[in-house]
């Protein structure tokens, strides 16, 4: 593959007024290969590490219903090896593939049969296709048999051990609604080797041991809803959004079982092309050193037709919604949310400032009213605090008792007026801002967490969006948070959760 | 039709394949590692009261982290409840010659991270602020640390954050549980294991009763001196200018000796017994293990490389094999070697999954503890631990100046010098499979384990 160009971007913060003295400075360096592979590089020659990273554009928003999670479990299967990482025998074990896909197939059609057919459909996971024909059992016993021939075939652990056996650390993967991502912090000599089985990974993964991964998919799905706040959220994402797929949770008990080879092959050749992928590496290395390389193993690839993009919008709001959640579990809360704009939007940074300034100004603003509760402004929706498409800003209040819960509601909103009518304290707004400063500067400094936020840049908008996210982000004034507040925070955009114990009512 | 778009499919596989570089991990050429461990001198201060502070530089952004390291933890306390009152104060209180308020502002004031951990055997200070801040931030930090608050308020903090239910701790199987978790089964197989010994006690509200300023101020200034002190200091800082700063704030400081390091009494051995704790939740948690004895430095590497091929965490794994991997039982089952400084630690293995699964998922755990015992790990096992911990996990612990700084100074209040971290690399690479089998022999008793499950069985 002809190498392009070499783009050398600096993106030094040119200062504004207000924050003269605050800089954001992203030395990173850009090449777009022919076949519209991204690579990113920050360059560090003082360390002998590399933390690289591997960004696809595409997730949970990618998925159709009855399905989620299947992006996720894509990231599972992605650790299962390919012909050449994990086989003793890949003719042998090819052909074991073709007749289990063969006999998928023919499983999907009787499933389909029986789905057809199906005339009861019960609210309480009554439906009757969940019961089974000698057919179905004879093809799933049979898909069993062949996988275990597989697994005689199978070296186990193929895409993680020689990464550990070479001193690769961080060796994680995360599926969110827009990204699945790989990493990985190695020695900055041996980047041949994350390349390597990179390449190889978003080219030829081989989907081994189907059916007892996607029970680790339901065990991990179990590490959430053990936490009774997790079914609170996922009812609260639900009232805010009524088609975009960003409120789904990561597959309900329904969907795991739904998952089948085909579908998943399906998300994998769609998304995983070089045109769709982005590399970013932080560390040792130099941009000049890494295109031959990155060249070398990722070159052959040739450019795919653009992957579909998620279409979904949410209709425009129409009224305030409302939930009602008994819980003896969970502490009295408040949680009020309105939808926002997503990453790209001129908005959106302005949006941090103002869940950090109002953070404590409602806090006291409760105290004064006599409640002492522990306000929460957060923008996470599933795992995730930042979107590329519009999203939630969620306040949560956990109260001392249920008995004040209206009460709280009213001086919340109460509140949130007074600040359109008189802006907040400046002062308040300075320490808002150095506080998202810090944490910026937090994440900056440890190149794992730099390089997740490059990515996720990308993937939610563009990479170089993330240095002008930041600028805006400091320049924000009281009289933005004012206007987000009368433009944003309006009652029909706004979903109101109450929990309350299992017995009795707010008085 | 479907048959041939799939033959279709791995044929397209296939060529990909050939055009693309596939060369074998093993034979793609990487490079022997040429990592070295950063010396410790060119780090050090060392200040004629004893005090010993590890400085470094990264100046990638604005931010500096100070952490001071003190050898007295929860087993360090005569009068019980003085070490988690001084913590306690030291988080949420500051310096006695201000006031918790204005402490608190001032921390809020420098967007600051701060936090006070209270080990078994140690104590962590850590305080993370703005380069703009940092004079102000080092004289804060120096007065919580050297003036801190010891009075009746503070205890009755601390007292408040003790919980009041005093029953089931340590206690036999039985006891119900609302929320089952991972940290919840540790917690009580530590009640279980260390159950009248040093390590396990906690203090009850009984104790706080008791307690008075005078015990907590006893504690304090017996463990609070120069000599049982490390610091670390990084971030975006001049390091002579550090350097003349740490003498400016610690030089001062009356030098003293540290008390004689504590010698706890060994544990008794345990015979081999399960626990249960019903909890209605959607997975259970086990927890397995005994107590691990002081691991002298000679054992120290084949213990570490036979639990990295056991049960390293999260890792490939021969636990992850037959838990995971093959059969979809769980996220994770991994080995936990935790030391104790002044005594016996614990050697647990842990995981979690559907209850369904649950005593499967111990029996092939149970099954591969066996196997590590009776035979030999395979060269490449054996390979791919070396490898992972000389070039990974240790080179981590030098990644750049805060890990560096941290890590020495760790060490050298642990045990007075740098000899371990020399020589870790060496050590590592000269063991052998029979060192592996030897220590997976010596450390781990399956006869002595107590079986910790939290759940539905």
């Amino acid at each position: 593959m002809r190498i392009k160009i070499v783009a050398t971007v600096w993106l030094a913060l040119l200062a504004t007024a207000v924050s003269a003295q605050h800089t954001f400075e992203l030395p990173i360096r850009e090449h777009v290969f022919d076949n519209g592979l991204r690579l990113l590089v920050i360059e560090r020659p003082e360390t002998s590490r590399v933390v690289a990273k591997i960004f696809t554009d595409m997730g949970a928003l990618n998925e159709t219903p009855g399905q989620f999670g299947a992006a996720h479990f894509l990231e599972h299967l992605m650790f299962k090896g390919t012909p050449t990482l994990g086989s003793r025998d890949w003719e042998r074990e090819r052909q074991l593939h073709e007749e289990i896909q063969l006999a998928e197939d023919t499983l999907e059609e009787a499933l389909n049969r029986e789905r057809n057919a199906l005339q009861q459909r019960g609210v309480f996971h009554e439906y009757q296709h969940e019961l089974t024909t000698t057919e179905i059992e004879e093809l799933r016993a049979l898909i069993a048999t062949l996988n275990s021939q597989v697994l005689e075939l199978n070296d186990e652990g193929p895409m993680k051990k020689w990464y550990q056996a070479y001193g690769g650390t961080r060796l994680t993967a995360t599926t969110e609604q827009e990204y699945m991502k790989f990493d990985l912090d190695l020695p900055a000599n041996r980047i041949d080797l994350f390349l390597r089985v990179e390449a190889d990974r978003m080219q030829n993964s081989v989907f081994r041991n189907f059916d007892a991964e996607r029970m680790v998919l339901v065990e991990q799905r179990y590490g959430d809803l053990n936490r009774p706040v997790s079914s609170f959220r996922e009812a609260m994402n639900s009232l805010v959004g009524r088609s975009s797929m960003v409120y789904v949770p990561e597959g309900y008990t329904n969907d795991f079982n739904q998952y089948t080879r085909r579908y998943e092959q399906a998300l994998y050749e769609n998304y995983f092309v070089p045109n769709n992928t982005t590399l970013i590496l932080i560390g040792g290395v130099t941009l000049e050193a890494m295109i031959p390389k990155v060249d070398e193993f990722f070159g052959h690839m040739t450019r795919a037709p653009e992957p579909p993009r998620y279409q979904g919008r949410e209709p425009l709001p129409s009224a305030e919604k409302r939930l009602l959640w008994r819980s003896d579990e969970l502490p009295p809360r408040v949680e009020i949310r309105y939808q926002i704009p997503g990453v790209g939007h001129p908005d959106r940074p302005q949006f941090e400032v103002l869940a950090a300034a109002l953070q404590p100004y409602l806090t006291a603003e409760l105290e004064s009213a006599g409640i002492v509760a522990k306000v929460d402004i957060n923008t996470r929706v599933v795992h995730t605090s930042r979107f590329g498409v519009p999203a939630s800003i969620n306040f949560e209040i956990d109260l001392p008792s249920a008995s004040v819960a209206t009460r709280a509601e009213d001086v919340v909103l109460a509140a949130l007026a007074a600040a359109v009518a008189k802006p907040l304290q400046r002062e308040a707004i300075d320490m808002a801002r150095k506080q998202l400063r810090s944490d910026w500067y937090r994440t900056a400094a440890d190149p794992n967490a730099l390089a997740f936020e490059i990515g996720h840049f990308e993937v939610m908008d563009s990479w170089r969006t993330l240095v002008p996210y930041l600028q805006a982000r400091d320049a924000t004034r009281a009289a933005d948070v004012s206007r987000l507040i009368a433009k944003y925070f309006v009652p029909i955009n706004r979903s109101v959760g109450v929990i309350l114990p299992e017995t009795g009512e707010a008085s | 039709m479907i048959g041939r778009i799939t033959l279709l499919f791995l044929m397209a596989i296939a060529t990909a394949a050939g055009a693309q570089n596939l060369t074998h991990p093993l034979k793609l050429g990487l490079p022997e590692s040429d990592f070295v461990r950063p010396d410790p001198l060119d780090f050090e201060v060392a200040l004629d009261n004893g005090l010993i502070a590890y400085v470094g530089r990264a100046g990638q952004v604005p931010l500096v982290t100070m952490s001071a390291f003190i050898r007295a933890g929860k087993a360090n306390d005569e009068a019980e409840g003085s070490a988690e009152v001084l913590a306690h104060a030291m988080q949420t209180m500051g310096p006695a010659s201000s006031t918790p308020a204005a402490f608190r502002d001032q921390l809020r004031g420098m967007t600051a991270e701060y936090k006070v951990d209270l080990h078994d055997d140690w104590m962590e200070v850590t305080l993370n602020v703005p380069a703009e801040d940092l004079e102000a931030a080092l004289t804060l930090f120096r007065e919580t640390l050297f003036n801190p608050v010891m009075s009746q308020a503070a205890i009755d903090g601390a007292r408040d954050k003790t919980p009041a239910d005093e029953s089931d701790l340590g206690a036999e199987s039985g006891a119900a549980l609302y929320e089952g978790s991972m940290s919840l089964a540790v917690e009580r197989f530590e009640d279980i294991l260390f159950s009248k010994h040093p390590y396990g006690r906690k203090p009850r509200l009984t104790d706080f009763a008791a307690l008075s300023p005078d015990d907590v101020s006893r504690f304090y200034e017996t463990h609070f001196v120069p000599g049982n002190i490390t610091l670390a200091i990084a971030g975006d800082i001049d390091e002579s200018t550090m350097r003349g700063s740490i003498d400016e704030h610690f030089a001062d400081l009356p030098a003293a000796e540290a008390p004689p390091a504590k010698r706890l009494p060994a544990i008794g051995a345990l015979r081999k017994k399960r626990h249960e704790f019903p909890a209605e939740k959607l997975q259970s948690w086990l927890v397995f293990g005994h107590e691990l004895p002081q691991v002298p430095l000679a054992d120290e590497a084949a213990l570490e490389v036979m639990n990295y091929i056991l049960a390293g965490g999260h890792l490939y794994t021969r636990m992850t094999v037959v838990t995971r991997y093959l059969y979809g039982y769980t996220n994770d089952a991994s080995g936990f070697l935790e030391d104790r400084w002044s005594g016996s630690g614990t050697y647990t293995f842990r995981s979690y999954s559907r209850p369904e699964v649950i005593e499967a998922t111990y029996e092939n755990m149970m099954t591969e503890i066996a196997r590590v015992r009776a035979e030999k790990v395979t060269d490449e096992e054996l390979f791919i631990a070396k490898g992972a911990l000389t070039d990974g996990t240790f080179q981590v612990r030098y990644l750049d100046a805060y890990a560096a700084t941290r890590d020495f100074a760790l060490e050298q209040l642990r045990y007075g010098d740098h000899t371990r971290s020399a020589s870790y690399i060496e050590r590592i690479r000269a063991l052998t499979a029979e060192d592996v089998l030897e220590a997976a022999r010596k450390y781990i008793q399956p006869e002595r384990m107590q079986v910790v499950l939290v759940g539905r069985e």
